[in-house]
């Protein structure tokens, strides 16, 4: 399932073509393009519409981010058995506006019974419910080896990490002290356990 | 002789210059490149003034120091400034702080005076990029929260407003807003109290009256008692604000970072 979130649907349409070389618009369609509909040009609108992309029209409802519409809208459209292997891959929500930033960060907390991976050209960033032990395994041909670790919503008391180059040890985290940035995977696996809802961060690698 | 209440120092991090660049070097106080900063300022200057000479710019537009582990800075970069007077100080034996941590450091130990509520750095690069870079920078404002550091970036600045103190925010409107925001970075808030903004945080009480028919003629009069002051990642965080007013005041149990949009 591919969704734009309003001015997301711009991006595809200008973008897409010149990174892949390929004219074809017909070949990157939306199925969805979900929002309050104030970014996306009209002539964008009208093309995707005619090529079969429902267009979600959600301006009435000011009260959510883009992202948040367009993660209820998924959410809405899985059936219950596909929920618990669901990953949302969520590009352009880092960067740019620091507030927007924030917001699709919050989507991560308030949607923390899903697997939400926001990606952008240098790294990509998760949610690690303190309900969980997590093991993370590690693609090294595409990620790392930086990463960090970073407790966003409230402090930890005790985080305990295996599989980087500087493990935690039932270790406080707090702003204001200590976070983990600038670690390093030393493994294929990662396991994180802690008492805080915490974000995790890996960086890309550069495939060009 | 006591600095000015304008002054302020740059710092440049290793990431693209935003577009206002040349004009926030032009008017600091001192300005010091952290590591491959020193790149940016060397290979973005001139691209941001293509009307005059590279070399032209590139002394007109000279660091006081290069600071860091310098694993990033091109060593014939560090040779051309260095060869222009420009101190290096080389931090590379200390690997538990990150670069911008190393220069607020060094900006603190060498500014006059013990009182260093006057201070403000303003910070290029520290946001975007890869995203353990962009906390560990927001770190170091929760590190150092009694001196104003300021991250910018093209689209918008951020900064820490500490709990200890009520917050009077002047908004300079010809650069600054309309969009804003406020976010409890670190520990939620469980009061939070604004004025200036479209839609303000605090306790707010709404009147209803309805009337209801069964078999007498009943009235009810209900008072509601709504309360957006508690935020939190999970909750409620203030984004996509509106700026109503040339000030905005903020008042909460926890350190909060302010966001305002730059104008193009």
């Amino acid at each position: 399932m591919r969704i734009c979130a309003d001015g997301g649907a711009n991006r595809i349409f200008d973008e897409m073509s010149q990174m892949t070389n390929d004219l074809d618009r017909n070949r990157y369609i939306p199925e969805i393009v979900e929002g309050d509909m104030d970014s996306i040009r009209p002539e964008v609108k009208r093309f995707y519409s005619s090529q079969g992309s429902k267009i979600s029209d959600k301006s009435h409802n000011q009260e959510t981010t883009d992202l948040h519409k367009c993660i209820s809208s998924i959410r809405h459209r899985t059936p219950d058995h596909e929920k618990a292997n669901l990953c949302v891959l969520v590009t352009g929500a880092l960067g740019g506006r620091f507030d927007h930033e924030a917001a699709n960060i919050n989507v991560l907390y308030v949607f923390s019974d899903m697997r939400i991976v926001l990606l952008s050209d240098d790294c990509l960033i998760q949610l690690l419910p303190k309900t969980h032990h997590h093991e993370i395994y590690i693609e090294s041909s595409v990620e790392g080896p930086h990463c960090g670790i970073f407790p966003i919503g409230a402090p930890s008391t005790s985080t305990t990490t295996t599989g980087l180059k500087w493990n935690l040890s039932d270790a406080e985290m707090r702003f204001g002290s200590m976070i983990s940035t600038s670690n390093i995977v030393d493994s294929d696996k990662v396991t994180v356990q802690s008492d805080a809802d915490l974000l995790w961060t890996i960086s890309l690698r550069n495939l060009t | 002789p006591a600095a000015s209440a304008d002054a302020y120092a740059v710092v440049v991090l290793n990431q693209r210059l935003p577009r206002f660049a040349p004009l926030l070097w032009d008017r600091a106080q001192v300005r010091v490149c952290a590591d491959g900063g020193a790149n940016r300022v060397f290979d973005g200057m001139p691209e941001l003034l293509p009307g005059h000479a590279r070399d032209d710019v590139r002394s007109r537009y000279k660091p006081d120091v290069i600071k860091g582990d310098m694993d990033s800075v091109r060593p014939e970069v560090k040779e051309y400034y260095s060869n222009l007077g420009t101190k290096i100080a080389d931090q590379s034996h200390d690997q538990d702080t990150t670069d911008l941590h190393k220069c607020v450091a060094f900006i603190t130990d060498n500014s006059p005076g013990s009182d260093k509520s006057n201070l403000c750095i303003l910070v290029l690069g520290a946001l975007g990029g890869r995203f353990d870079h962009e906390m560990g920078n927001i770190n170091v404002l929760h590190l150092f929260p009694n001196i104003k550091i300021v991250l910018l970036s093209d689209d918008c600045l951020i900064f820490l407003l500490p709990r200890t103190h009520t917050h009077s925010i002047h908004i300079e409107r010809s650069v600054e807003g309309p969009h804003c925001g406020l976010i409890p970075v670190g520990t939620p808030s469980t009061s939070t109290t604004t004025t200036g903004l479209r839609w303000n945080l605090g306790k707010c009480f709404t009147w209803s009256i309805s009337c209801g028919v069964i078999q007498q003629q009943l009235m009810f009069q209900c008072i509601f008692s709504s309360d957006n002051t508690h935020m939190s990642f999970g909750g409620l965080i203030s984004t996509s604000n509106i700026v109503d007013e040339d000030q905005v005041m903020v008042t909460s149990d926890s350190d909060l970072i302010w966001t305002i949009s730059l104008r193009h």
